[in-house]
């Protein structure tokens, strides 16, 4: 063993709280588990996921445009109805997310109280926090895919839909790569460094390099496979007792919107 | 006698930034043929690959597909014809479910709707991946990705199948299957092209092995022609296989009688170890 390396060393580094980069790997993470967590199995008793984005579109702009309390009240109560049959997780996320929102919107609109103008207050907030709710059910209850297929049928240029599919496909794989770029980084970073942070440029920079590559090489393989530009989805569309009661329902919520309009 | 199905005639490509890729490859591809293309790294052979299957259009030189010559016009018919496995399956899965990227390529191939999800069931249940429909392939284990990109590549039916480095990345059990896969596919007379650094694997799976070395095909010939030929390896920073090695050690030593059998697989040695039985004698 050569002597250098017998010699006692006594190094103790400063501490440091590495409180960014362990944010940003978690942050990262957190990214990764939502897009991950679709990975589950169609649920056969969930309706086809086009009649889904078509009425929360829809419900969407009813809920925009309605002047009545009681149609949004009867909104909120069919959404929370759907909140109870999703996992206890996905209902408090999709609560905070709503609820953060909806502060957000009111804070906003506070000056309106200052003019007399108390209606604005109440009634835009509660929209916010419908219109929210209702997308993020179908966020959560409905996979990637089955969204694009849906965008699909909706007569979205094939375009959009493939880069939607593809920005997906690469927030994934590179989010994982930038984790394991800054576990490295973590890992070499002991004790106080001044240049801690100016390392994530390299971080950043060499994912730029990277996702360039990557691009390069999905560009070449497309190719192979004979693409000329023409993105082609091939679905079956299913009509089952699911998507009929889910129809049945959705009517239901256009006459009473109708009515009360 | 077998039929030519492609041919790469003096064909040269130089990158963007100068480097010039390939220099001057002529070679000559014969039906059902099973070819290795080993070197090093930065050879050529994955260039070749691109060329021949038109993704890279060549500085200069020609590719012949069956007696057609390779122009815009007929690049479409090469790509229907010539299919490519990609080194690394992320690059080459681009559908969010499995269904949907084995369908990408007959798709392109505007074949009816009917016969795509025929194809793409056809090619799910012989890579063994019936039931993964509907699976986000990212989240699918390396192995299963690699299955895969190959599926895709099987369901656009085509006549020459490349795979580039096909076991990288691939733990023992997933290149055991995968060399499964290949062997099903000779079996129904595919003609595969395959580059690697496996030496081991050239020598039992291939039938012909080009080496190449700076943009150059170095060497042409049966994998024990190549691998006998110390200044082809050494050029081409190539090792000998195991199963060689051991082989000509034990007729050395005088274990097996000198003859020509060189094993290629770990049966066949055990079936010549056996016929020896007289040179290796009575161990009581």
């Amino acid at each position: 063993m050569p002597e250098w390396l017998q010699k006692n060393e006594n190094y103790m580094p400063r501490e440091d709280k590495d409180t960014f980069i362990n944010k940003s790997i978690l942050s990262f993470l957190a990214l990764i588990a939502r897009i991950k967590a679709q990975d589950k199995k169609e649920d056969r008793f969930q309706a086809n996921a086009f009649f889904r984005v078509l009425f929360t579109l829809m419900l969407v702009v009813f809920v925009s445009v309605s002047r009545t309390f009681s149609f949004i009240y009867l909104v909120i109560a069919y959404l929370l109805l759907l909140l109870c049959f999703m996992p206890g997780r996905e209902i408090a996320k999709i609560l905070r997310t709503g609820l953060v929102m909806t502060l957000f919107t009111a804070i906003i609109l506070l000056p309106t109280v200052f003019y007399g103008n108390t209606y604005s207050i109440f009634i835009i907030p509660v929209k916010v926090l419908v219109s929210i709710i209702a997308v993020n059910i179908l966020s959560y209850a409905t996979r990637w895919d089955q969204i694009t297929i849906a965008l699909k049928r909706f007569h979205v240029p094939d375009l959009m839909i493939f880069i939607l599919d593809i920005t997906l496909k690469y927030i994934v794989m590179l989010g994982e790569f930038s984790v394991e770029m800054l576990y490295a980084l973590r890992l070499r970073s002991v004790g106080k460094n001044a240049g801690k942070y100016n390392a994530l440029s390299g971080v950043a920079g060499t994912l730029f390099l990277k996702s360039r590559d990557m691009a390069e090489d999905m560009y070449a393989a497309m190719e192979c496979r004979g693409f000329t530009g023409e993105y082609r989805i091939c679905q079956k569309f299913r009509f089952g007792l699911a998507d009929a009661a889910y129809l049945l329902i959705n009517a239901g919520i256009i006459y009473i919107f109708i009515r009360l309009y | 006698m077998k039929k030519r199905i492609l041919k790469a005639d003096n064909l040269s490509y130089v990158y963007g930034n100068g480097k010039t890729a390939l220099d001057g490859v002529t070679v000559e591809i014969y039906e059902g043929e099973k070819i290795a293309v080993i070197g090093a790294n930065g050879s050529g052979k994955s260039t070749f690959f691109l060329n021949i299957n038109g993704v890279y259009a060549p500085t200069s030189g020609e590719i012949v597909f069956r007696d057609m010559t390779v122009n815009k016009k007929t690049l479409n018919e090469l790509r229907k014809n010539v299919g490519i496995v990609f080194q690394d399956a992320d690059n080459q899965i681009i559908a969010s479910t499995v269904k949907a990227d084995v369908g990408f390529g007959p798709m392109n191939l505007k074949l009816p709707k009917e016969e795509v999800l025929e194809r793409v069931a056809q090619a799910l249940a012989y890579m063994n991946l019936t039931g993964f429909e509907d699976r986000p392939p990212h989240y699918l284990s390396g192995g299963e990705k690699k299955r895969v990109s190959i599926a895709g590549i099987v369901a656009m039916k085509p006549e020459v199948l490349i795979f580039d480095e096909p076991t990288a990345s691939l733990d023992p059990i997933n290149a055991m299957m995968l060399e499964e896969v290949l062997a099903k596919l000779g079996a129904e007379g595919k003609t595969m092209l395959i580059s690697t650094h496996d030496v081991d694997f050239t020598y039992r799976w291939a039938e012909r092995v080009l080496v190449f070395c700076n943009g150059k095909i170095i060497a042409d010939g049966t994998p024990l022609e190549i691998f006998q030929n110390g200044e082809v390896l050494r050029q081409a920073n190539l090792k000998r296989p195991a199963m060689l090695e051991v082989y000509e050690l034990l007729v050395e030593s005088g274990v097996l009688a000198a003859a020509n059998a060189y094993p290629r697989q770990t049966q066949e040695l055990k079936e010549v170890l056996r016929d020896s039985k007289v040179i290796l004698g009575d161990p009581a």
